[in-house]
């Protein structure tokens, strides 16, 4: 059997996957992008603060700070040409004591020497005034125009269907299980078979680590920390309009609110080690509310819909001290890894993926790619669409008058689209179209749309699942009586 | 644009009931619609008997109540719309419909909400854990189980005494299912004595009171759930491989939110309050049908 080359495998279907392959597809390049599961987007880059940073958080001359200055200047244009949804909120930085007020003139001094615009320090009066929601007591705030808000699967998602567009061939369900070397290039050997490439880029999130301990002993190791966050509707009183982020005055964390592009509230999150799942903790979950009465007594909790846990590669040396940078190893010519990728990730998802391809580009000799063409465009949604073009759209496909989700407003045509487009499971279709995402949770759709996957993709409902590896939905037993 | 003298949004036991006291009361234009392809709201997957005692002098399966209003329906001019989703309701007392091929706007005179409830989901618990297949809530089970004919799984643990939990204990047991334990937070049942008598005692089926979940455990599917004892602070696992939660109706008004105080809106059924039993949404929906009806009145 001929075994197939690439000039680049991209390990990982996460933000620095998706990206990675993206930018490198504006290369004359072969590229293949694999993915351990059933879809893109399912580990890291599903679960975490949605916050795109502007770039103050973070020491002058790192490149954490230069890639988050860099990032969130062409964030708009990013959104525009991924079509994707991103709201410039602003966030506030919140000191309510001395200690915090200190790192709060440390932060400004930090960002302005970073070279990030828009960022004022305010008394408490003026905080009040711009976030009327904030409890008593504070003492300064650091206000940053420039903060936002973006859905991180929908942003990895759009990343990876534009690297398709532009060439990428998408691997799903393909574990890499070796590697080695021969002659000049790369062998992997997947659970489906060999493949032969000129360059890796090694994206593969929790497991980057071992990924390139496969060829090369990694300097870093990856030691998993989770969080915790809450969910609120986005109906619920009291909400914020900004981020929030408490600057603690005492004790190691403060939370950090997020009004999502979809409207709802992100409350969290927590930090805790040896993370071994996605799971909460019941004093992770009871830190959040209990924070988020403090910090905003006006806000209504028994809006919260849904709770969730993220887990974040944290970057260790092998001395088992942390790293605070984004680690890239270059362990050989044409093999780079990306190695915890964590804060600030999703700001900096497209800088890091252009950094690979241009040192790529280099070392691979690749000619740029006239055809690239960066402009997706998303699932065409119906709601909030003007009454006219509503109704032309419901006339011309009546799957866009057909409601399916009622909570968050989809219609049978999204969920169509979005299986046409990938989405193999509930969550898939989630991910892409906001179903489930709201008061109800799936309650009352989520047996739609598992029907509506088998159907599009000629398989049982029994054979449908909700989200990865044994999550099938229902039985097959009663199913055709 | 269409315009209709009264608008009746939902077309349950209560939406039905206030559309034929509408019309009964001399009201001649009345649209009743649903977002569901056939009418009766939660009623026909509603397969167990023991609706209408009051309305029809007898115990009726949910599928026969609907078929009985529906027999009343057809016999006025009330016009039924459904797998019809309003979009919005503006104060201009206009209505954007959704069905499949069209999106329309509508002007009403009046307008009745009788859009019922939607279930509290786990997710608005403080329950820790992983978010696994495999948790449904009562209603949804019981729509998968009595319309889908589906087999959601063998060792079913239930959360919250209500009707709909009490209710869906029998139907798994029925169904050849192993049901664990009802679990309830409070020292007794939820729901009325007539479910508690006919459903769990009937089956024998443990009801555990003073008991709550704290914990999902599993990950691609639920293996099992942390309960605690809540007046000892005791744990223990149990085992399970489908968790039905039954944790409470909350009245579904999203539509009209903001609009609550018009005197042109009345709320009927389950989105007003929620009603033990069938009857007594459907009574005061025909009261307050009736006396919209009349002010409608040619």
């Amino acid at each position: 059997m001929k075994m197939e080359r690439f000039d680049v495998v991209v390990i990982g279907g996460g933000l620095p996957g998706c990206f990675s392959a993206r930018e490198l597809s504006r290369l004359k390049l072969e590229i293949v992008l694999l993915e351990a599961r059933e879809d893109v987007c399912t580990g890291v880059s599903r679960a975490n603060t949605a916050v795109v940073y502007p770039g103050h958080d973070h020491k002058p001359g790192t490149l954490k700070a230069e890639m988050t200055v860099r990032a969130n200047a062409s964030f708009d244009r990013l959104c525009e040409e991924l079509d994707v949804p991103f709201s410039r909120c602003g966030s506030l930085m919140l000191s309510f004591g001395p200690r915090s007020d200190a790192a709060l003139r440390k932060k400004l001094r930090q960002g302005r020497e970073n070279g990030v615009p828009g960022l004022r320090l305010l008394s408490a009066d003026e905080a009040y005034r711009l976030e009327p929601t904030i409890a008593s007591g504070l003492s300064s705030a650091l206000y940053a125009s420039t903060a936002g808000t973006v859905n991180p699967w929908q942003l990895g998602i759009a990343a990876c269907e534009n690297a398709v567009q532009n060439g990428v061939r998408l691997r799903l369900n393909t574990r890499v299980i070796a590697m080695r070397r021969e002659n000049d290039d790369y062998l992997l050997e997947t659970d489906h078979g060999a493949l032969q490439a000129r360059a890796v880029v090694n994206c593969a999130g929790l497991a980057a680590d071992r990924v390139q301990g496969l060829l090369f002993p990694p300097a870093v190791r990856i030691v998993p920390t989770a969080g915790d966050y809450l969910v609120l509707d986005r109906n619920s009183v009291g909400k914020p309009t900004h981020i929030l982020q408490v600057e603690p005055e005492e004790g190691e964390k403060g939370l950090t609110v997020v009004p999502t592009v979809e409207g709802s509230l992100l409350l969290g999150p927590t930090e805790r080690e040896n993370a071994l799942d996605y799971a909460t903790t019941e004093n992770g979950l009871a830190w959040v509310r209990e924070q988020a009465a403090h910090l905003l007594p006006g806000l209504a909790l028994d809006g919260t819909i849904r709770s969730f846990a993220a887990v974040r590669p944290n970057p260790q040396r092998q001395d088992g001290s942390s790293i605070h940078s984004f680690c890239i190893e270059h362990p050989a010519e044409r093999f780079w890894s990306l190695i915890g990728i964590k804060t600030p990730g999703l700001t900096c998802a497209r800088e890091l993926g252009a950094f690979l391809a241009r040192r790529l580009a280099e070392e691979l000799a690749a000619e740029e790619n006239a055809g690239f063409d960066p402009v997706r465009r998303g699932i065409r949604r119906a709601h909030g669409l003007p009454f006219e073009e509503r109704k032309a759209l419901a006339e011309r496909d009546p799957d866009y008058g057909e409601i399916v989700c009622f909570c968050e407003d989809v219609t049978k045509a999204e969920v169509l689209e979005a299986v046409r487009r990938g989405a193999v499971t509930v969550d898939g279709v989630k991910r892409r179209v906001g179903t489930g995402m709201g008061r109800c949770q799936g309650a009352r759709c989520e047996q739609k749309i598992a029907a509506l996957i088998a159907e599009a993709l000629g398989v049982p409902e029994s054979a449908v699942r909700k989200d990865g590896p044994g999550s099938e939905i229902v039985r097959a037993a009663h199913e055709n009586v | 644009m269409r315009t209709f003298k009264l608008l009746v949004v939902g077309a349950g036991a209560a939406g039905i009931s206030a559309a034929l006291a509408a019309w009964d009361a001399g009201c001649r234009d009345v649209l009743l619609l649903d977002r569901a392809e056939s009418m009766g709201g939660i009623l026909p997957q509603c397969l167990h008997e023991g609706f209408g005692l009051t309305t029809f002098g007898q115990e009726l399966t949910g599928p026969e109540y609907t078929a009985r209003l529906a027999e009343k329906l057809a016999g006025t001019g009330v016009v039924f719309l459904p797998g019809t989703e309003v979009l919005s309701v503006s104060e201009e007392r206009i209505a954007v419909l959704s069905r499949r091929g069209a999106v329309e706007r509508l002007r009403f005179e009046r307008l009745i909400l009788a859009s019922g409830c939607r279930e509290r989901s786990i997710g608005s618990l403080p329950v820790a854990g992983t978010r696994p297949a495999g948790i449904f809530t009562a209603g949804q089970a019981q729509e998968r189980i009595n319309l889908r004919h589906q087999d959601l799984g063998d060792e079913i643990l239930i959360l919250g005494s209500g009707d709909l939990g009490m209710i869906m204990a029998r139907r798994f047991t029925l169904g050849g299912k192993h049901v664990i334990a009802v679990l309830e937070q409070a020292v007794q049942y939820g729901g009325m004595a007539r479910n508690h008598r006919r459903c769990i005692e009937a089956f024998s089926i443990p009801l555990r009171c003073r008991m709550t979940v704290r914990e999902i455990h599993g990950e691609g599917r639920i293996r099992g759930v942390t309960a605690e004892h809540i007046d000892s602070g005791e744990r223990e696992f149990i085992a399970c491989d489908t968790l039905v939660t039954a944790l409470g109706l909350i009245p579904e008004r999203e539509l009209v939110r903001g609009l609550e105080d018009r005197d042109w809106l009345s709320l009927v059924g389950n989105c007003h309050h929620v009603h033990d039993i069938v009857d007594s949404a459907a009574a005061e929906a025909a009261r307050i049908g009736s006396l919209v009806g009349k002010r409608l009145a040619v």
